[in-house]
């Protein structure tokens, strides 16, 4: 049955004589992924010390998102990941994929998954790897074997379908790795360090295809070190440390700031180089220009006033946002300092 | 079932694959030749040594197949990290381990299977005559190494592959000597004989797959013994699997 929706509310064209507050109400579509409080605590198997690897994390991931978890070595993120996946069960709180428990094999029919430094079945070949993949998905033979000819052609890996897998280089498995995640046309990508080992030709072209995932509506969770590319391909992060959210934003909202103003000149006297220093603002001399750099709004009127007043021509000025990194650095800086 | 069965095959080509297997299967090929050496030392029962011979010999290698490479099979998956894709798949682990299971027991199947072949090739060539009752033994003798696999897969479920091989062993071992056992405990004292009883109905009756003797005599084993032997050894290779699945369920992998 088709519902025609009132573009103008929102809401379907068969509710358009119900007041808004009615008992009829709109049922919000399920977030992709839903994680509430989730606490994972293991055992030290010597010491049987518990050891808090994810300590009450909650995210909500919506359809057709990139999302990046971040965070230092020991975070939490492969443990919220294994979580995620039914590799390991929570001690505490809840995970839902579309509703489901990730433990119910269901929750996994549209996902796919590529562990960190990815290792296959050495005794197959790649084709033989992903007509596993396909088999465990329930594909039937001949789509399975033409979606993994299309995606080993897509990774540049057709060449080397019939190359046992132990053969292959780390970039090579990686690609694979990529490829098998692709299989069953997933809804949810999980991507733990998908850049790992890759030449910038291979990252380039994973970063096309997780594009072109997301706008084929596909939900992708990713975790990196890589910290450039994740800034100019997720939509929202999440910044992990010792278990816990210290942030979860859109990429922009988190480096909205601007830390610094630079303005570009085309020639500066020595002199008010060395007063502009004093004052303790950057001056550098950049090729044939000058740049100077100045930390507040309030300095920047100022300096521009003088430079004006001195007939010294400005080039430009721009803001200089934070790098993600930088936000990164300096989020986990102050997470530490607080927990001094 | 497509996704045991995906499991299965990938199994049996990842064991077919391993050298000790050709290692094993060429040892057999010598052991079934090489009795044929023995036969003139029988004063005339030679094909009753070749029979003989060849079945305990294809047996023994079998299990050992079961045993060396079945233990390792799991600890292997978790080591090199494969699993972790594989159980990221819409498959229950019980499922991934029955999988497990049927491709080691397939494998440990066919050399079992190959060997019997052989032997009855040297049968009808040295003595003209084909031992068809040797079917019999090597059917009983299927479902043992299915038991086997079971145990092997049940251990292998929580421990190491040294302890599962130990294990597994021990328990082929004793199960061949149940019987014998729960006889000798019971002239003892009363806790021992409580403590033999309870080993008795845990441990496998592998006795009840031997049809050597039988079988080396010119006998056939009847199709009883066969059913018999068939819904025992499915119960237990359930019951294996159902508490190898219990365990491996609660796994956390990290």
């Amino acid at each position: 049955m088709s519902q025609e929706r009132d573009g103008s509310r929102g809401r379907p064209s068969w509710m358009a004589g119900v007041k808004p507050g009615h008992s009829l109400t709109e049922v919000q579509p399920l977030s992709l992924l839903r994680l509430e409080s989730v606490v994972k605590t293991y055992r030290d198997p010597m010491t049987l010390r518990p050891f808090t690897a994810v300590d009450g994390v909650s995210l909500t991931l919506e359809r057709g998102e990139i999302f990046g978890l971040l965070g230092p070595n020991g975070a939490g993120k492969t443990s919220t990941i294994k979580m995620i996946l039914g590799l390991t069960r929570p001690t505490r709180g809840l995970i839902r994929i579309e509703g489901r428990d990730p433990w119910d094999p269901d929750a996994r029919r549209k996902l796919g998954y590529l562990p960190e430094n990815p290792c296959f079945y050495d005794h197959l070949n790649a084709m033989e790897y992903l007509e596993l993949v396909g088999s465990l998905f329930g594909i039937r033979a001949k789509t399975r074997r033409a979606r993994a000819e299309a995606l080993l052609q897509r990774l540049g890996l057709s060449a080397h379908a019939r190359k046992p897998l132990r053969k292959f280089s780390k970039g090579m498995t990686q690609r694979v790795g990529i490829a098998q995640a692709l299989l069953n046309e997933p809804n949810f990508l999980v991507l733990d360090e998908p850049m790992s080992g890759l030449d910038p030709i291979g990252r380039s072209d994973v970063k096309q295809l997780l594009r072109e995932e997301r706008e084929r509506g596909t939900t992708i969770l990713m975790t990196s070190h890589v910290l450039a590319e994740t800034e100019s391909l997720c939509d929202r992060v999440a910044i992990l440390h010792a278990g816990r959210v210290l942030e979860v934003g859109t990429v922009k909202g988190l480096l909205s700031s601007v830390v610094e103003w630079e303005i570009g000149l085309e020639s500066l006297p020595a002199d008010r180089a060395l007063a502009l220093r004093a004052q303790g603002h950057r001056a550098d001399a950049v090729g044939a220009r000058w740049v100077v750099r100045v930390g507040s709004e309030s300095a920047l009127q100022g300096i521009l006033r003088e430079l004006v007043g001195a007939g010294i021509k400005i080039d430009s000025v721009e803001p200089r946002r934070e790098s993600l990194e930088d936000h990164f650095v300096r989020a986990l800086g102050a997470s530490r300092e607080g927990r001094r | 079932m497509t996704r045991t069965l995906a499991i299965a095959h990938n199994t049996l080509r990842e064991v077919a694959r391993e050298r000790v297997v050709l290692v094993l299967a060429l040892f057999g090929l010598m052991l079934l030749i090489g009795s044929q050496v023995l036969s003139p030392l029988a004063l005339g029962e030679g094909r009753k040594v070749v029979i003989d011979f060849g079945l305990a010999g294809s047996s023994l290698l079998a299990t050992l197949l079961c045993v060396f490479l079945g233990s390792s099979l799991l600890h292997q998956e978790l080591e090199r990290r494969t699993v972790y894709a594989v159980l990221a798949k819409p498959i229950r682990r019980e499922e991934f381990l029955v999988g497990k299971f049927l491709g080691l027991w397939v494998t440990a199947a066919m050399l079992l299977a190959g060997m019997a072949v052989i032997l009855l090739a040297v049968v009808t060539v040295a003595y003209h005559d084909t031992p068809w009752q040797v079917l019999g033994a090597v059917g009983l003798n299927l479902i043992e190494l299915g038991i086997v696999t079971a145990v092997v897969v049940l251990f292998s479920s929580f421990t190491t592959p040294a302890l599962t091989a130990f294990f597994a062993v021990a328990a082929t071992v004793a199960g061949h000597f149940a019987e014998d056992l729960r006889y000798f405990a019971s002239q003892g004292a009363p806790a021992l004989r409580a403590m033999a009883e309870g080993a008795y109905w845990v441990l496998p009756h592998l006795d009840l797959f031997n049809a050597r003797g039988l079988v080396v005599h010119g006998a056939s084993v009847g199709m009883e013994r066969i059913l018999y032997a068939f819904s025992y050894g499915l119960l237990y290779v359930i019951g294996m699997l159902i508490l190898a699945g219990a365990i491996f369920r609660r796994r956390e992998f990290r």
